[in-house]
């Protein structure tokens, strides 16, 4: 049973690295741009949510919207302003850019937050356990594996459904074609990074609530959704969360094997999928 | 027929050829001098611009000639160093010795993963590369043989003449410097260098035309680490312990990315330039803390934006300067009969 509890768990977190990863996957999959500084956007929305916390007075997870607006906004002006003057076929450029903006990203918030761990204040919720089939469960956790879960089927009907999301799909297959049907695919790119932030933007805000973040906490979280997109196959929505749920279990797993391994058993299973599918789970077939 | 003639007109002259050889045995000779003049501040210092230097041509080498963009290569430094440490104190070799088998140590490494790495293309490879030291860190903080988090101590340096420390490491530094310089402007005249520019540009048709497009990637791969882990092992002299979050940490990827991306990548001048450029900053503005850290970055995302192929990169394009030609002459009007 405690073996069971421990999957159980690692499918909890797993849905968080998933929401890591699906913004990567986004991004790359419609602007073809590897992010690098997507691990301090979800820090700064963890810190943009510890600072709305302390200034309105309602609960935190009510939130979570707010931040994924305001968030939303920046992702649109950063792609308009800075990142669409770089891509193009080349796609080194845009990820050097992310680069420079990581570091500059990542040592702003050391100025303006310092580098203690920081977490939003959950109130009673946080230590709460639940009994679900004779397994003692967090309540958050479980809070945050629905919330995580019901974006990925938000995000897949308005891929899927809606005028936007049908564009996003075709810009994201051929940037330069669309332009023929009057799509301007620079704003769809924008719009693209801007949905991938929020994402990113609630994934930060849920690890704020579930444990500590520091300006440092970036790195980590960027390996995280780098994986998870790599295990799902570039640009693969579902392909992301599959990964997600085994980098969670992994992660878990191995912890509860080998105390002191950190993030080691994710990598070796990432490694391991990799070398038995070059192009990820989504790639399989081709 | 316009484009050639210019092309021609700018290619450079067979003296060049020569001068370069003149060039890099003055530089050598400064570097046999500098200990003798230079006082101990100043000479620890130039040890690190050197290294640095040296390591970002590494990262030039894989990144901007072969294309491989690597942000994994912290693990080659570690490597490197760890293998030194490793022979110095469980094999009893001298450590100045011990710096002569760094490469092979981070270079087999390299060719031991480079048939699973090498399964992944693109943005795939540059992730992988990353995972893929970040596997190794933690393998050998475990690894009691390793020092595990505690790290290693290169004991046999205190029986040593303490005064000979810096000269010797300057000189190893230098002549990884220098060294990587000859490698890089000798390997892009060879063909393994064009057959590498080939596979950078366009991997398909670079088969087609009868390259082994595995083979150049690999030999380009292992060079490069094998580099990497020289100039690692060198580092570590100096402080003469090394931990895993100190050898394997992704800064030195950083700064090594930093240089090539300023300068230019896949120009032999633009890490010269871009060393110029971190050290300059970096002794400017190193007593204002965090905000060296942003300028740094803030530089490397205007440059991106103004000049993307880096400093040099864009001057070269510009003007078609070089100080290290490595473009062939191409066929004369001649060859052609015209």
């Amino acid at each position: 049973m405690a073996w069971l509890e421990t999957i159980v768990n690692g499918l909890l977190v797993g849905s968080l690295y998933a929401l890591f990863g699906l913004g990567a996957a986004l991004t790359f999959g419609v602007a073809k741009i590897v992010n690098v500084a997507h691990g301090e956007f979800i820090v700064l929305s963890g810190f943009i949510g510890i600072m709305l916390v302390g200034i309105i007075p309602i609960h935190p997870l009510l939130l979570v919207p707010l931040v994924i607006v305001i968030v939303f906004a920046i992702g649109f002006i950063l792609q308009m302003t800075l990142l669409n003057r770089v891509v193009g076929k080349d796609p080194i450029p845009p990820m050097l850019l992310t680069f420079g903006l990581s570091i500059v990203l990542k040592n702003a918030m050391v100025e303006v937050f310092g580098a203690t761990p920081r977490s939003i204040n959950m109130g009673g919720l946080r230590f709460k356990g639940m009994e679900v089939f004779g397994m003692t469960l967090g309540v958050l956790p479980v809070i945050i594996f629905v919330i995580s879960v019901s974006l990925f089927v938000a995000l897949h009907f308005f891929l899927k459904y809606t005028r936007v999301g049908r564009t996003l799909r075709a810009t994201g297959d051929e940037a330069q074609f669309v332009q023929l049907f009057g799509v301007n695919y620079r704003r769809a790119f924008g719009v693209a990074t801007a949905l991938a932030l929020s994402m990113s933007a609630a994934a930060g805000m849920m690890l704020a609530m579930r444990s500590t973040i520091t300006p440092f906490t970036g790195g980590d979280r960027l390996l995280i959704a780098f994986e998870v997109v790599i295990i799902g196959g570039l640009g693969s929505m579902w392909g992301a969360l599959i990964g997600g749920l085994i980098l969670g279990v992994t992660h878990l797993v191995g912890l509860r094997i080998d105390p002191n391994s950190g993030l080691l058993y994710p990598d070796i299973v990432f490694f391991i999928i990799l070398t038995i599918m070059p192009r990820g789970i989504s790639g399989w077939r081709q | 027929m316009a484009a050639v003639t210019t092309m021609l007109s700018r290619s450079p002259g067979r003296h060049h050829l020569l001068l370069m050889p003149a060039v890099l045995l003055v530089l050598a000779l400064c570097a046999v001098a500098a200990p003798f003049v230079v006082g101990e501040g100043l000479l620890r210092l130039s040890s690190e611009i050197l290294l640095i230097f040296a390591m970002a041509q590494m990262w030039n080498l894989l990144s901007g000639y072969a294309g491989l963009l690597s942000i994994g290569h912290q693990v080659f430094v570690g490597a490197g160093a760890y293998g030194m440490f490793a022979l110095s104190i469980h094999a009893g070799v001298n450590p100045y010795v011990a710096i002569a088998f760094a490469p092979f140590v981070s270079g087999l490494l390299a060719a031991l993963v480079a048939p699973i790495l090498f399964r992944l293309r693109d943005a795939y490879f540059t992730i992988g590369m990353w995972v893929f030291s970040e596997i190794v860190t933690i393998l050998v903080g475990k690894s009691n043989w390793l020092g595990g988090q505690n790290g290693l101590t290169l004991s046999a340096l205190r029986d040593m003449d303490p005064d000979w420390i810096s000269p010797i490491s300057f000189w190893w530094a230098a002549f990884a410097a220098i060294g990587s310089l000859v490698l890089l402007a000798g390997l892009m005249r060879s063909r393994l260098g064009l057959a590498l520019l080939a596979v950078r540009d366009n991997d398909v048709a670079a088969s087609s035309l009868g390259i082994d497009v595995w083979r150049s990637r690999f030999i380009a791969f292992v060079i490069s680490a094998a580099g990497t882990g020289l100039c690692g092992a060198i580092y570590f002299l100096g402080p003469a312990h090394i931990l895993p979050a100190a050898g394997f940490d992704p800064n030195w990827v950083v700064i090594m990315l930093f240089i090539c991306v300023v300068g230019g990548l896949g120009t032999i001048e633009g890490p010269i330039v871009g060393t110029i450029v971190y050290f300059g900053l970096r002794q400017a503005f190193a007593t204002s803390g965090n905000w060296y850290l942003i300028l740094m970055g803030s530089v490397a995302v205007v440059v991106m934006l103004v000049a993307r192929k880096g400093l040099w990169g864009t001057l070269h394009a510009r003007y078609g300067i070089s100080l290290i030609p490595i473009r062939r002459e191409p066929p004369s009007d001649k060859t052609f009969g015209i």
